[in-house]
Parts: C-alpha cells; sequence; structure tokens
C-alpha cells in the first residue's frame, strides 16, 4: 500500500525532472529564469522545512547557508580559478560545518529565542562578508568570469532540486523523520522515550543548511556577480518560511507546492501591478494564514482528501 | 532489607535535588524489588513526581546514587536512561499530537530494530490496547483515555525491564482503569519490574505488593499495603497534613 505510493510519487517525480530537462531548449530567457528560482525556492523551502517543519525550530536565518555557499563558489572560482562544480562542493562542506558550529549552541534555545538567534547569526554572517575584505573583497563583492552560464545552472538546479526532493521525501518517510516530529511536538516526552534530541536536531538543522548553500552557488555562477546585501538578503529567508506554511510545513508536497505558487503570484503580481504587488503579495499571505493556518496540505488533510501523517 | 542484587530492580540510595530553597527530595532511599509491582505514594508535595524525575533522567539529582543493573544512572540523560531498559509515562498525558496514533509508535523505537519489526511490534501493540482502528488518527484527537492507553502502548515499544507509571489512573473512568491494570499485571507476569506513583488508594492497596512512602522529600514508610495501611506515619502524613491547610 505505502509502497504503491512511493512508486506514484517517484514516477511522478521523473515525468517532472524530464519536462525541466527538456523545457530550457524551447523557452525564453525570462521563462528560463522563472524556472531557475522557482526551482531554487523549492530546494530552500524544502530545506528549511526539514529543520523548521519536521523538527519544528523555526529559522528566521536559513539565508545565512544560502549566502555562504554563493560566496564559496564565488570566492574559489572567481580568485582561486576552481570548477565552479567543485566549488559547490566546497559550499556545501563550508555551510555543514557552519551549521554543527551554530547549531551547537543555538539548538538549544527554543520557539522565538532560538527564531531570533538564527536572524543574529544570518546578520552576523552577512557582516563578516561585508568586513572581511582580504577574502570576500567587502562591500565592493565578486565578480564571476562572464560566461552563458543560464543552462549549465538550469541542469545544476534541476538536479540539486531532485537531490533535495528526494532528501527531503526520505528523511519524512523514515523513522528518523518520526522522530524528528516527536522532538516538534514535545521534546521532554521524546527524550523520555529514547531520542537523542541534541543529536538529531543538529543532524537535522546540517542537513537543511547544505541544500541551501548548494543553490546559492548556483545562483552565483548564473549571476555573476554577488555582494553581501544580494546573497544575505533578510527576504530569502522569509520566502523560505512563508513557502512552506503557505503549502504545510512537516510536509513534503507542502513546501514545494508553497514555493511553485507563491513564487509564481510574485512574479504575476509583479508583472501586472509593478507598485501594488507587494500589497497583493500580502494579501495573499493574510488569507492565507487567516483561513489555512496548517496550508495547504492540511486544508487538503481536514478535508479527508488526504491522509493524516507520513508514514504508514 | 534484602540487599541481594537479584532481587531489586533498582536501588534508590540517598536522593538529594532542592529546587532553590525547598529541598523536593531530601536524601529518599529505597529498593524497587525486580518483578513486581510496587507503589510511590505520598501527599501532595511530598516529592514522588520529582523522585520520578530523577530516576528517568528528567531532572539531574544534587547527590545521591540510583543503581541499576549495577551501574549508577542518577545524572544520566533521559534518552540514556530509556535505552537501558527503563521507560515511563506521564501524569498528563504526553502523546503526540500533530502524529498519528501509528507515527506516536513508531517514534519510540530501537535504532537498531529493522523497520518491519519495528512496524509489526507497534501493530500487536495498539491491537493489545484496542487502538487499531484508530491508529491513522492524530493523538491530539484522541479521547483522554485513549492518550493514556496510546501512553501506555508508546511506552512498551522497546520492550523495557523497569516501567515507571505516573499517575496511571488520573482521569481515566473505572473500565478503562480495570483495562490499564488487567496490563500492568501481565507485564509483570512476564517478569517486568512496575513502579507506580498514583494518589488512587485503591489502585495501589489492592495491586501493589510493596509500597513506599514519602513525605516531605524522604520514604517515612515502607511495606506491604495492609502494614501500610495501618502505619501512624502514614496516617499522620495524610490526615495531620490536611487539617492545616
Amino acid at each position: 500500500m505505502a509502497r504503491r505510493e512511493h512508486t506514484r510519487n517517484l514516477v511522478l517525480l521523473v515525468v517532472v525532472a524530464l519536462a525541466l530537462a527538456l523545457v530550457p531548449h524551447g523557452v525564453s530567457i525570462y521563462v528560463r529564469s522563472f524556472l531557475l528560482f522557482t526551482m531554487m525556492y523549492v530546494v530552500l523551502a524544502l530545506s528549511w522545512n526539514i529543520i523548521s517543519g519536521f523538527t519544528g525550530y523555526t529559522s528566521f536565518g536559513h539565508v545565512a547557508f544560502y549566502g555562504v555557499g554563493a560566496y564559496a563558489c564565488a570566492i574559489l572560482v572567481a580568485d582561486y580559478q576552481w570548477h565552479w562544480l567543485a566549488s559547490l562542493g566546497a559550499g556545501a562542506v563550508v555551510a555543514a560545518v557552519m551549521a554543527v558550529a551554530i547549531g551547537y549552541p543555538v539548538l538549544r534555545l527554543k520557539g522565538p529565542y532560538f527564531a531570533i538567534a538564527m536572524l543574529g547569526a544570518a546578520e552576523g554572517t552577512r557582516v563578516i562578508a561585508t568586513v572581511w575584505d582580504s577574502l570576500t573583497h567587502g562591500g565592493l563583492g565578486i565578480s564571476l568570469p562572464s560566461a552563458d552560464t543560464s543552462m549549465p545552472a538550469h541542469y545544476a538546479m534541476l538536479a540539486l532540486m531532485l537531490a533535495t526532493i528526494v532528501v527531503a521525501y526520505t528523511v519524512g518517510h523514515s523513522r528518523f523523520g518520526i522522530r524528528l516530529n516527536a522532538i516538534r511536538e514535545d521534546e521532554g516526552a521524546a527524550e523520555a522515550l529514547g531520542i537523542d534530541a541534541t543529536r538529531y536536531k543538529l543532524a537535522a538543522f546540517t542537513l537543511s543548511a547544505i541544500f541551501p548553500a548548494v543553490a546559492g552557488g548556483i545562483q552565483a555562477y548564473k549571476v555573476l556577480y554577488i555582494d553581501p546585501p544580494s546573497v544575505f538578503f533578510v527576504q530569502i529567508t522569509i520566502a523560505m518560511a512563508l513557502m512552506s506554511m503557505l503549502g504545510g510545513k512537516g510536509t513534503v508536497v507542502g513546501p514545494i507546492a508553497g514555493a511553485v505558487l507563491l513564487y509564481t503570484a510574485q512574479e504575476l503580481t509583479w508583472v501586472n501591478f509593478p507598485t501594488a504587488h507587494l500589497i497583493a503579495y500580502g494579501l495573499f499571505i493574510i488569507i492565507v494564514a487567516r483561513f489555512m493556518p496548517r496550508g495547504l496540505v492540511g486544508f487538503a488533510v481536514d478535508r479527508g482528501w488526504i491522509r493524516k501523517g507520513m508514514v504508514h | 532489607m534484602g540487599e541481594s542484587p537479584d532481587d531489586i530492580a533498582l536501588d534508590v540510595r540517598d536522593l538529594r535535588k532542592a529546587f532553590g530553597g525547598v529541598r523536593a527530595v531530601d536524601g529518599c532511599s529505597f529498593a524497587v524489588p525486580r518483578g513486581k509491582i510496587s507503589g510511590l505514594i505520598g501527599p501532595n508535595g511530598s516529592g514522588k513526581t520529582t523522585t520520578f524525575n530523577l530516576l528517568t533522567g528528567v531532572a539531574q539529582a544534587d547527590a545521591g546514587r540510583v543503581l541499576y543493573r549495577g551501574e549508577d544512572i542518577a545524572g544520566l540523560k533521559p534518552f540514556q536512561v530509556f535505552h537501558r531498559g527503563i521507560t515511563r509515562t506521564f501524569q498528563i498525558t504526553r502523546v503526540f499530537r500533530e502524529m498519528t496514533v501509528f507515527e506516536n509508535m513508531l517514534s519510540v523505537t530501537g535504532l537498531n530494530v529493522p523497520d518491519h519489526a519495528a512496524r509489526a511490534r507497534a501493530e500487536e501493540l495498539l491491537d493489545l490496547v484496542n487502538l487499531t482502528r484508530l491508529r491513522g488518527e492524530y493523538g491530539g484527537r484522541l479521547s483522554y483515555g485513549q492518550q493514556k492507553l496510546l501512553e501506555f502502548a508508546r511506552a512498551l515499544m522497546t520492550d523495557p525491564d523497569l516501567i515507571l507509571l505516573d499517575e496511571p489512573a488520573a482521569g481515566v473512568n473505572r473500565t478503562l482503569l480495570q483495562h490499564l491494570l488487567d496490563h500492568i499485571h501481565r507485564l509483570q507476569e512476564q517478569g517486568k519490574t512496575v513502579l507506580i506513583v498514583e494518589h488512587d488508594m485503591n489502585v495501589i492497596m489492592n495491586h501493589c505488593e510493596r509500597i513506599f512512602v514519602m513525605d516531605y522529600g524522604v520514604k517515612i514508610a515502607e511495606g506491604p499495603p495492609a502494614e501500610i495501611q495501618r502505619d501512624e506515619r502514614v496516617i499522620e502524613a495524610y490526615f495531620g497534613r490536611r487539617r492545616q491547610s
């Protein structure tokens, strides 16, 4: 029963992957860029969801990992002549180390304290990137060697998105994921029932840091110029959170659907109502928060369209 | 006191815990007999739940030892205590509310247990407490009694040796209580050790072989139910205090 569901989902993923692999050849640069951003937000929302949705630690600073990944790519490619794909791997490693270093103290905090501490960690990272001239070129930013990068970036982002979906799906449907949920629901009870919360939280946090770092690296390679304000932009964190919440945090479909819908809505409102798009965007969020507090997936579950729970 | 380690499941020695100036547990010692159902009673605020928390690592003792299988487990973290074969339930149920009944069960499994074995165990225990038909329902949607049963079943997922039950009878109707007590006796028949904290004297007097009575953070009496019922210190602890309040 469960196996048939997994097979169906895998087939669905393969179809989407094939479509996204073929589409960029026949579309305008605008559409290609739109697809790249959509895939990127799927990666970001799903990653954020591992620590904040599955585990219940709402992070307001996940852009830190995205920014660090972007910087790792830009520095290694521009200053050290690395191959850009290798630099993505380096970015992932740096983000993982950073996640352990930040997570170990900060994951002791709960609720709003954790959220604020993460906001501080992200801002701190941005400041370091701004003042550490010798490494990051400070506020001047970094330019990468000019090249037509839009196709390779598209495929790299597609591969990253597929990897993120597979990992998030596997975690969500595993006993590891269930234990993360238990920590979210009642950390004290979870520990009393044999779950080493510190280790699990750190693992979830690190996992949730790796994919945004790679996404940041791909994005840097795509746009060929980064500076601290653009890659440590608070709004990127907010987008991750909102997309997950709109779709339904703590699920796998939720953040994917939320990222696609919200990013599309943002593009449409921006194109059609250039002055009013932020208002429209805000209204949209208020409506969702008011009428679907547990997101689209929660809405569907409450009506019996989707079964409760992830493991059956 | 029979000091033979074979007869004792849990040996608590001179346990102490203060919260600021309040000495909640103040040099408490008792030995929980192996393979039996024991009760821990005492008036409100006598230190029962704190003792439970110290035994399970939820709170850290200031001093004292808790010997389990020859090892001092005082100071261990809750999950470490759990993996040594000691499990507990809570006074107020703590089921995972936004997880299904089945997920609640699966969250409590040994890391080395293969998936199919964990699932089989979960099914078996849910069947035992008659919750199979609710396996796909959220924990938070269950009635209080059902949550109590779920918590009880969940605590048994890893087949523990020592089971600590914090007020199993609280808020539970008579039929369900009888049900729970039957399960508890079945566990004892399987050779498990059970320690119950309970206010319901009927439960304690009729189902425990040995009773420890606490007052002001220390053990004031210990013995079989008939003896405890006649013990003057116990009567005084319960009724003397009540007059003052």
